[in-house]
């Protein structure tokens, strides 16, 4: 197809789709680029002219807002939050996962179908009576307490896309295991774990962009400056009486750096593993 | 072999966790949600059982919660439409040209991965009344309108415009599963099909469109129940202003519940929420395997 797609003159139709997609990587890219050049004026001349180059570097913005928005804080906060949520949750998440999609039992179906069912339930459901619950064990205001929910909610999607992985490795793999005596940890541990190092990136990476732009849970559990995530230390800069732009725009470009670096990074494993969980669900 | 398979204490081990986490986090606190929504609960004070006064309050009384309930449904039949047609359309394009597909793919992807929290914060500056959008009109003469607090029609513009950048933020990842499913179909259907005289347009609407309708499930009911809980960038870009008339469910239910701290009252909001969901994803269910396509 793509030999046959080369030697055809290209069509009128073609040119006006290339248009077409030329046209929203402005409208995508545009209002990214023009934050990062309003990040580095001063407030003086985004209110004369916001969509001029800046004449005057101002880096020192960056370094205001680090401070002001205790941005340092945020960012380990998030990272420590988002790092051990991602690691437990992928660890839980691969045990059912793997006795869903390779033991036999009769209520497998069911598991999954109960575990799915969690993709379903909006999080504000859960908001007040876990806030509660957790005011009296005293885990609010303490990252620990957000990682649990943040677990639970990574859970159905790494569940769902592991099945996948793990139902599309052969069964030889684990019966010879089984001739040379392995037993079931071992299926799990030296077979299943290292051959789904894909599976293991993609529900990895999708768990932790999601929980590390999560915003309602971080805003509600934790109200101690210092305990904050990197979402909710942006809501400093925003109100009515927020007039320092600039200011704010450094600030969201620190906190949206890592994803944007790490989806450059890693952009084409993304979508493949995407593609790859997504068909077979 | 079938032995190790099905070990009862592995099984059990293995399942465990995950069902431990989703018991305690999920299941019980949706039952005690329920039991305190008909409840009065003001948070300090314990909970009263109240029968169904929060629900008579919130539908009949309560104005906030009107706009809240028809700006949800709003923005999740305006998201369901839009972020289809254009995922769909974008899907196709992309598998259609000869060049740079991984390019586009890559960045129409790019602000589903993005904090919405902070891209609300840089769509509402550029849709402030002075500056931003309004601002580059002026300089051909065209006085912007007041996109983040006019008032008036059914479906008040801060709406539209706020379902706008949701499209905008949401729409890559429609992209993504439907290029996922078109890519997976097999092209000797495509040759075959031209060389029975198929035009482009006949083959998507015979061959693309009835093979990506199981992928049309996922995406739209991942649609619908997104825009549902949509919370982070209305939040950051009206909060719920001007005089509640952008609140939607997740904003109203936020604000009763931790502004006002009525525990009960928030929590009959969420079971609304909640019953909305789960109509939403069976509706869809039903109506798309109906039409199945089998062959």
């Amino acid at each position: 197809m793509k030999a046959a797609a080369k030697k055809k003159p290209v069509s009128p139709v073609v040119v006006i789709i290339y248009i077409v997609l030329a046209l929203l990587v402005v409208i995508y890219v545009a209002p990214l680029l023009w934050m990062l050049c309003v990040s580095l004026k001063d407030n003086a001349g985004v209110m004369a002219d916001p969509f001029g180059l800046p004449k005057v570097l101002h880096p020192e913005n960056y370094a205001q807002a680090w401070s002001m928005g205790k941005l340092g804080a945020a960012l380990v906060n998030s990272a420590l939050v988002c790092g051990v949520s991602l690691v437990v949750s992928l660890f839980f998440g691969s045990m059912a996962a793997f006795a869903i999609a390779r033991m036999k039992w009769k209520l497998s179906e069911a598991a999954h179908t109960f575990f799915l069912i969690g993709m379903m339930v909006p999080v504000h459901c859960i908001l007040i009576p876990l806030f509660v619950r957790f005011a009296h064990l005293g885990l609010t205001n303490s990252r620990f307490g957000l990682m649990i929910p943040y677990i639970t909610f990574s859970l159905p999607m790494t569940i769902f896309l592991m099945t996948g992985f793990f139902k599309s490795m052969p069964g030889e793999l684990f019966e010879s295991a089984a001739i040379d005596g392995c037993g079931i940890y071992g299926f799990f541990f030296k077979i299943a774990f290292p051959l789904a190092r894909t599976g293991f990136f993609v529900s990895g990476l999708m768990t932790f962009v999601g929980n590390w732009n999560e915003l309602l849970l971080a805003m509600v559990f934790i109200s101690d400056p210092m305990k904050k995530t990197l979402p909710v230390t942006l809501t400093y800069f925003v109100g009515p009486y927020a007039t320092n732009y600039v200011q704010m725009f450094a600030a969201i470009i620190i906190a949206i750096a890592p994803t944007v670096v790490v989806y450059c990074m890693f952009s084409n494993q993304i979508v493949e593993g995407l593609t790859a969980g997504a068909v077979k669900g | 072999m079938d032995k190790i398979l099905k070990d009862k204490k592995a099984i059990f081990i293995f399942i465990a966790p995950a069902l431990l986490m989703f018991v305690l986090v999920l299941v019980i606190p949706i039952c005690q949600m329920l039991y305190y929504s008909l409840c009065d609960y003001a948070a300090l004070t314990p909970p009263k059982f109240v029968g169904l006064a929060n629900y008579k309050k919130l539908f009949f009384k309560d104005s906030t919660f009107r706009f809240a309930l028809k700006n949800s449904v709003f923005f999740m039949l305006f998201s369901a439409v839009s972020q289809q047609i254009v995922g769909l359309g974008l899907a196709v394009f992309l598998t259609n040209i000869p060049k740079g597909r991984n390019f586009f793919k890559n960045i129409y992807y790019l602000p589903c991965v993005l904090s919405s929290a902070a891209l609300g914060l840089l769509w509402a500056f550029l849709f402030n009344p002075k500056i931003g959008i309004n601002a580059l009109l002026a300089k051909f003469g065209i006085q912007g309108p007041l996109w983040l607090m006019d008032t008036k029609g059914f479906i008040i513009l801060p709406m539209w415009v706020i379902a706008f950048v949701a499209l905008w933020q949401y729409a890559g990842q429609n992209m993504m599963l439907y290029m996922a499913q078109i890519t997976g179909i097999s092209r000797d259907i495509y040759e075959a099909s031209y060389i029975d005289g198929a035009s482009k347009a006949k083959s998507f609407r015979y061959i693309t469109l009835p093979l990506i309708k199981p992928m049309m499930i996922t995406s739209l009911s991942l649609n619908c129940i997104g825009s549902l809980k949509f919370f982070d960038l209305i939040y950051n870009m009206t909060q719920g202003g001007p005089n509640h008339r952008t609140e939607v469910l997740a904003t109203e239910l936020y604000a009763e519940g931790f502004n006002y701290f009525k525990y009960g009252y928030a929590s009959a909001i969420s079971v609304v929420l909640l019953v909305m969901c789960l109509i939403v994803t069976l509706l869809i269910k039903r109506v798309i395997k109906v039409e199945n396509y089998e062959g």
